[in-house]
């Protein structure tokens, strides 16, 4: 479905992304971990449109998306919950989640999807006409990705959804989103939380400094001493 | 020597100060710019007046609306031919950009008109008075703040209720959020100028109704006064521009009556100095919101 | 081989002699062979460039638009010509003069280095807290601040007889004045781009976080750059007021404002070659223009007087350089000669940093 072939990236003098190529198909749930600096949230940034790449290529269902506008690739159905959440603070629960549904035209299906959210996220029916930047850090968090899930994303990217979050809501993040993917969603994920990661994942990417460094399943990965040395310094 | 005239004409002005603002900050919210130009817009409103009026027989109303709809096109144009393109390259070449295209509006008016003052028809109903209460007062008042009240109110409405006010009052928070979720950039910028150039066009009508005459440079009064206005409220509220609006109306009309009459020359100049001493030790204005976002980097 | 060390001992300064030798040679040529009109075009393009060059100091290097500029030109000129006229020229040019204005009285050069200090007190005084402001903030101050010193300007008649016109100051500025002027501050505002302070300003205005992060206190830098920048306009204003000799407060406002800027931003405003160049050819084009209005408004080649014509032909031209070329058409890049061996950092294409980009 998604497929990034030896993308680079920079930032004025600064090359973030050195050559990553990496895929996702369809109804998997693909991660990309590694440490701080790695390219994670550029790559995801790359894809969704927010940044433009120097070289390299990122197709779609057989479409380019280099170019192209966030807006023009959110149509064509790729969401990006971005890193710290990012929800409108002066906008209510209920209009976020309007918001959300801006690309959507059929306007009866809006109360259904309000449904299916409410299901999935029963705080946010609670909160509805609360103005969004006096909710609590991971109803913001779920808020965002409700937003997201109201555009009807054909992929949906989440950028560190569990940052900075207690236990309790981190063990919530990591519940929802392999549900999400039971319900059909393909997901390409970004975390710090290895571990929790690895058991929820189809396959990992794992980057260091702006490179691919291992790809596989969880269980290759883990058995791969690699892991442990790119997180305790060696790699 | 405060009476119930001076009231409600103080009050009018307010209204037109709180409109004045509001124009301004539906462009600085979501563009984080500040529109130079913005002042232009009353003036293109007025020679809209003075051409339609004086070539044709058409009714007073008919040639109102055709000058609020003279503003919004020229705002809308401006942002298209001019403000998108340098969009993204820097916000001091946007401003920069603002500022000649203000000079470009007002000497086109001084090239293509005349630079002397061109008598505009007002209609009758504006100097007639009304009794109340057995109060007295300008119909012209009147109908001001009727007409500031409604439109605040319509656009109350659009930003409650409709997608647009929404996709507005969303960009105005976080605009790359807003693109991420389909919404058009294009979309949100030139609907915010058409509606900074409604807000213009309107207030264009009475504050050109004051003096029954336009001139090029009308347009940096009301520019100054929605600056400082904005300032005062905040720049990041709707609401807070409305409010600062009329609490500058006010405060600069009762500083009017009070201040002797070697300091009013200063009066201006000392409304400034409040707007500076704002920015610096409350840079979020007077008016609190509900929330905070801070954000470094 | 001689020559060769010259060149490379001077090759440092070649932006300063590639300016400045132009110029003289202009200056030369104006001087032996041109009517008065063209005299006077140079006399004031020269003093138009050193108000230029003042705001290249501070806005070419920290990024921020520094509005009230030519306020501070107007404090210069006010004060200049206040001290440079007889006490019998201002006691009708200025009626109610304060006494002890009155009676002072000062040869030229002493004038203008009045005119210098006090635009440069007044910025000292004010202007410290601004400099913390960025964006918006800053832009709205500043533009506040023009206000203001406007209205000061226009009420204060007691000093500057309010909104008339103020009349009588002497001619002293010559063409060979306004030249010399101009290579001195053109060699002022090089070397200040070079300077330490000048680096630490530049810095921040590539990265305000980084900036701050090695130590440099930005708000001190930007304010001492601002007060060096509103001296140069003070002097230029006084400039200007012994060559004009008659001016009013409106002519430190909107339309100087916007002619300085379009000086600026035409050449580029981050080096002192954009500045210059930027002066010459909006001179060139504004004078232009000015001939073209006047032939058809004398020949009446249009039914109607063609006024501001000029104005909307230099506004034009400055947005489509924004949206073309919107560092202007020099960019970072100064105008350099290097002899074979001799590196140009300057000309480099890297990110303009001072932290080693």
């Amino acid at each position: 479905m998604l497929r990034v072939d030896n993308l680079q990236v920079r930032y004025g003098a600064i090359a973030a992304l050195r050559g990553v190529s990496l895929r996702v198909d369809e109804g998997e749930l693909v991660a990309l971990i590694g440490l701080n600096g790695a390219g994670k949230t550029t790559t995801l940034s790359a894809i969704a449109g927010i940044l433009k790449p120097v070289s390299g290529s990122i197709m779609f269902r057989d479409q380019s998306l280099i170019g192209r506008s966030p807006e023009a690739i959110l149509r064509m159905g790729i969401a990006l919950v971005p890193e710290g959440r990012d929800i409108f603070p002066s906008l209510t629960t209920e209009e976020n989640l309007r918001l959300g549904a801006f690309s959507r035209h059929n306007r009866s299906e809006y109360r259904s999807d309000l449904e299916e959210i409410f299901e999935l996220f029963p705080i946010l029916e609670e909160r509805f006409h609360q103005i969004g930047g006096t909710l609590s850090g991971g109803e913001q968090q779920q808020l965002a990705i409700a937003r997201s899930l109201m555009a009807h994303p054909k992929m949906l990217m989440l950028d560190e959804p569990s940052l900075g979050l207690a236990p309790t809501l981190v063990d919530q993040i990591f519940t929802l989103i392999p549900t999400l993917r039971l319900r059909g969603a393909t997901i390409l994920l970004v975390e710090q939380n290895v571990d929790r990661t690895l058991k929820i994942a189809d396959r990992v990417y794992l980057l260091n400094t702006g490179r691919v460094e291992l790809e596989g399943s969880p269980e290759q990965l883990k058995s791969q001493t690699a892991i442990k040395d790119v997180y305790l310094g060696k790699g | 020597m405060i009476t119930f005239e001076f009231l409600i004409s103080a009050i009018s002005l307010a209204s037109l100060y709180a409109l004045l603002a509001l124009g301004l900050v539906i462009i600085y919210g979501i563009l984080k710019m500040v529109n130079f130009a913005y002042g232009e817009l009353i003036m293109i409103g007025g020679y809209v007046l003075y051409l339609v009026g004086s070539n044709t027989n058409l009714p007073w109303l008919i040639v109102a609306v055709a000058a609020v709809l003279g503003a919004m096109a020229v705002s809308y144009l401006t942002e298209l031919v001019a403000f998108r393109r340098v969009r993204e390259k820097s916000l001091t070449a946007l401003l920069i950009t603002s500022f000649a295209v203000s000079t470009l509006l007002q000497n086109g008016a001084l090239l293509i008109i005349s630079p002397r003052a061109k008598a505009v028809a007002l209609p009758k109903v504006f100097s007639t008075s009304v009794t109340l209460f057995g109060i007295t007062t300008p119909m012209r008042s009147i109908l001001t703040i009727a007409v500031s009240i409604a439109l605040l109110v319509g656009l109350t409405l659009l930003f409650r209720y409709t997608i647009l006010g929404i996709a507005l009052r969303a960009a105005a928070d976080n605009f790359r959020m807003t693109r991420m979720l389909g919404v058009p950039a294009n979309l949100v910028i030139s609907s915010a100028f058409v509606l900074s150039g409604a807000i213009a066009g309107v207030v264009s009508l009475f504050w050109i109704g004051r003096t029954a005459s336009v001139t090029p440079t009308i347009g940096l009064g009301p520019l100054l006064i929605a600056f400082v206005a904005t300032v005062i409220g905040g720049m990041r509220s709707l609401v807070g521009a409305v409010v600062g609006g009329f609490v500058y109306g006010m405060i600069f009309i009762f500083i009017g009556v009070l201040l002797p009459q070697t300091l009013l020359n200063y009066r201006e100049a000392f409304m400034f100095l409040i707007v500076i001493l704002i920015l610096l030790l409350r840079p979020e204005g007077l008016v609190r919101v509900k929330y905070a976002q801070e954000r470094v980097g | 081989m001689k020559l060769r060390r010259l060149a490379e001992w001077l090759s440092p300064y070649s932006t300063i002699i590639i300016l400045a030798v132009p110029m003289l040679i202009l200056t030369a040529i104006t001087d032996l062979f041109a009517g008065s009109l063209l005299v006077r075009i140079v006399t004031v393009m020269f003093v138009s460039m050193i108000i230029v060059l003042g705001m290249q100091v501070f806005m070419g290097n920290s990024g921020i638009l520094a509005w009230a500029h030519v306020g501070f030109m107007g404090i210069g000129a006010y004060s200049a010509s206040l001290c440079s006229m007889t006490p019998q020229m201002k006691a009708i040019a200025v009626p109610k003069a304060y006494p002890f204005l009155l009676n002072l009285h000062l040869p030229f050069w002493p004038s203008i280095l009045v005119g210098t200090a006090v635009a440069a007190l007044a910025a000292a005084v004010i202007i410290y807290p601004l400099m913390r402001l960025s964006d918006a903030a800053a832009a709205i101050t500043s533009f506040a601040l023009l206000i203001i010193i406007n209205s000061v300007l226009v009420h204060w008649d007691r000093v500057t007889n309010g909104p008339r016109t103020l009349f009588g100051v002497e001619e002293y500025t010559t063409l060979g004045t306004s030249v010399l002027c101009a290579i001195l501050v053109l060699i002022l505002a090089y070397f200040f781009k070079e300077s330490s302070l000048g680096l630490r300003l530049r810095a921040s205005r590539e990265d305000y976080y980084a900036a701050s992060a090695v130590g440099i206190n930005i708000t001190q830098v930007r304010y001492l750059s601002f007060v060096l920048s509103a001296a140069i306009a003070g002097f230029g204003g006084g400039l200007w007021a012994h060559y004009i000799t008659s001016f009013t407060p409106a002519a430190f406002y909107m339309i100087e404002t916007f002619n300085v800027l379009a000086m600026l931003v035409v050449g580029g405003p981050f080096g002192i070659s954009g500045a210059v160049l930027g002066t010459v050819l909006v001179t060139i084009a504004r004078e232009g223009m000015r001939a073209v209005e006047n032939e058809i408004n004398l020949n009446r080649l249009l039914p109607f007087d063609v006024v501001g014509l000029t104005e909307v032909f230099l506004a034009t031209a400055l947005i489509v350089i924004l949206i073309l070329k919107p560092q202007g058409i020099f960019g970072s890049r100064e105008l350099r000669w290097k002899p074979k061996g001799v590196a140009d950092e300057a000309n480099e294409p890297a990110v303009d940093s001072a932290l080693g980009g």
